[in-house]
């Protein structure tokens, strides 16, 4: 059986500099994992490298569900079942959620399937009201972290990125956003949550931790990482 | 040779009444003595004019076979209008105190409403060629009147057709909405597919106080037509002006549009929404000017190029001394679909007033990466990601014009043009 997500060796750099230097990451089906890391460590290179960002030259291997990733355009590996939670969802005026879900539907795997997730996740997450509203235009930040949620929900990847989930929420909102990765949790794909804090670490059950500094993992483990990094910052894993 | 000659003049004026003889043999006069606008006159800059008036000769009389006009089928219970080559066809009409009238008739049966609104707002001959060649030449055209406190029961649907290879057309439309009246009206301007046809269409527009006019035009010419149109408002007190364009056809087509915010507390909404295509050049020139105390305007026009297409905005808001507690506003935004189309877009202030609120925006650039990417990242190939960034992009504007009812038909048209030219690899 493959893993959600397999990264061997995988390095990214922009020009002649080198951010990711050989990245090796698993996450099997239906756990969710954390990438911490202080700023500047790479986690965000990570992430737009492994959706195919051209900003960055790349090399080694990404397996979503066992397939290659690496060197396709973005929107396939999209349908290869990588997702990415925005953090700083774009906006885009003038384009509905409801027609962006409506193209989503038309191309995935299985429309019919999508459709009835796009009912069910609108429910859940009591998005009808944001249907018709233009995608992450005048969203608060809570707001747009669930509309991410939302769509992770309709797309039903095989694995997922949030990238920094938590950034720029409040309290309640990171223990919502937190709540909602629970909540759609399944067997059927994996969980990579990015994060700077640990704080939204609180409010979900992390099977694993990566540490990620300058460009590397350095030590992978299980949640009581979190709590060590948070009683003493990320000076003690360099 | 010209065709433009005395005779064709005189034919054209046939039917004017002894107050507008004069008009005409003057406008024939600086027809004769100009020449064609070139780039070093401000107001002509950006384009080149490829052609001369002796190209074409003054269209013949008939009806243009041009099948039903879509967009009556999408207003409510329209006042339909025929305008073939500029002549009104069929009959005058009063519905409820909306009256419709032949231009031509007009002039003679109603002399006041026609000469107040052409003295005040009718297109001088003086300014250049064009306008010369439509006041010594034209003559055919529509005026709707609305009468003192009536509101117009209905939308006037005006469908002004123009063909024939050559030839040159001078459709006239004329509103009036006296005090405290109301009037709605849609153009749908187009021509023959394959015709090389020449059309300069003349707005004469008059807002009296307290009164509502709503225009909006449709110019939908075929790729062979060329049209240098104009348009001047004058908008009395606390009355209203709104206008929406949406600019599709024709090889060049140009819009000089003038407005005075004439009367205290009177206002003005233009939006535009326009697509160039191919070698199109869509040329837009407009002019507020507030000369009332705490009048207001706002223009918003979004238009996109692809291939070889260029367009030109140029805006200008001029405050007068007078027009105090001004506020102005004009938005211009420009989507580059291809290397090798372009868009000037030049707005202006000119303001002499000193207690006003002014602003300004343009900006000219291609399809933004990051929405791209965003879009992709949801699973939708890179032309479908622009095609939806594309329609949103043009949404804003569309959501804004004066009949939202033709949001819907301009939609379509708009991205047909786009699909159209992703189809064949232009953008």
């Amino acid at each position: 059986m493959p893993n959600a997500l397999e990264i061997s060796n995988l390095t990214a750099s922009i020009g002649d500099l080198q951010i990711l230097k050989g990245i090796d990451l698993a996450v099997p089906f239906g756990e969710v994992h954390a990438l911490m890391g202080p700023n500047g460590s790479g986690k965000s290179t990570l992430t737009n490298a492994l959706m195919g960002h051209d900003a960055y030259d790349t090399s080694g291997s990404a397996l979503v569900g066992g397939v290659e990733v690496m060197g396709l355009p973005v929107h396939e590996r999209a349908r290869v079942g990588l997702f990415e939670a925005f953090q700083y969802p774009t906006e885009v005026a003038g384009v509905s959620l409801r027609d962006l879900i409506t193209e989503m539907i038309e191309v995935a795997p299985d429309p019919a399937a999508a459709s009835e997730r796009t009912t069910q996740a609108s429910g859940l997450l009591e998005m009808e009201r944001f249907m018709d509203r233009a995608v992450n235009v005048g969203l608060s930040g809570g707001e747009k972290k669930r509309s991410e949620m939302f769509q992770l929900a309709v797309a039903a990847p095989k694995a997922a990125i949030l990238d920094e989930i938590d950034s720029g929420l409040d309290i309640d909102a990171v223990r919502e956003v937190a709540e909602l990765v629970e909540a759609l949790r399944d067997p059927t794909f994996g969980v990579l949550v990015i994060t700077h804090y640990s704080r939204i670490l609180r409010y979900m059950n992390v099977d694993r931790i990566h540490v990620m500094v300058d460009g590397r993992i350095i030590e992978s483990g299980g949640p009581e990482i979190a709590e060590r990094l948070e009683s003493e910052g990320y000076a003690s894993v360099r | 040779m010209s065709h433009f000659d005395q005779m064709a003049s005189s034919t054209a004026g046939a039917e004017d009444p002894t107050w507008r003889s004069a008009a005409r043999s003057g406008a024939f006069d600086a027809f004769t003595n100009g020449s064609m606008p070139t780039q070093d006159e401000e107001i002509w800059r950006y384009i080149d004019l490829d052609f001369s008036m002796d190209d074409y000769r003054p269209a013949e009389p008939g009806l243009i076979d041009l099948g039903g006009d879509p967009l009556k089928d999408v207003l409510s219970d329209p006042v339909t209008v025929l305008l073939s080559n500029g002549e009104y066809e069929g009959e005058d009409r009063t519905v409820d105190g909306l009256s419709v009238m032949s231009l031509r008739r007009a002039l003679v049966e109603s002399p006041s409403v026609a000469e107040s609104v052409l003295s005040r707002a009718g297109v001088s001959a003086e300014e250049d060629l064009f306008k010369a060649a439509a006041a010594a030449f034209g003559g055919g055209g529509v005026l709707v009147h609305a009468g003192r406190n009536i509101v117009a029961p209905s939308v006037v649907s005006i469908d002004a057709r123009s063909g024939g290879g050559g030839a040159a057309s001078f459709p006239s439309i004329v509103l009036v909405a006296e005090e405290h009246a109301e009037l709605s009206v849609v153009v749908h301007l187009r021509s023959t597919p394959g015709d090389d046809t020449l059309v300069i269409p003349q707005f004469s527009i008059l807002v009296g106080d307290g009164a509502r006019i709503s225009l909006s035009v449709v110019q939908n010419f075929d790729y062979r037509a060329r049209s240098i149109g104009s348009l001047r408002a004058v908008v009395g007190a606390d009355a209203t002006f709104r206008f929406g364009e949406i600019g599709l056809g024709g090889r060049l087509a140009r819009l000089h549009l003038d407005v005075d915010l004439e009367g205290r507390g009177s206002s003005a909404n233009i939006v535009g929404a326009y697509f160039g295509e191919q070698q199109q050049i869509l040329d837009y020139r407009y002019f507020m000017r507030h000369i009332g105390t705490n009048t207001r305007s706002d223009m918003f026009l979004k238009g996109a190029v692809e291939d070889e297409a260029r367009s030109v905005f140029t805006g200008m808001i001029r405050i007068e001394e007078t027009g105090q507690k001004t506020e102005a506003f004009q938005t211009n935004r420009n989507l580059i679909l291809s290397e090798g189309a372009s868009a000037q877009s030049v707005p202006n202030l000119e303001i002499l007033a000193n207690d006003v609120r002014c602003g300004h925006g343009s900006t000219v650039g291609p399809l933004d990466a990051d929405q791209r990417y965003y879009l992709m990242s949801r699973g939708l190939d890179p032309e479908t990601a622009d095609r939806l960034q594309m329609r949103g992009f043009f949404e804003e504007a569309l959501q804004m014009l004066p009949h939202p009812e033709l949001a819907e038909p301009t939609r379509a048209w708009i991205n047909r043009k786009y699909e159209t030219a992703q189809a064949e690899g232009r953008v």
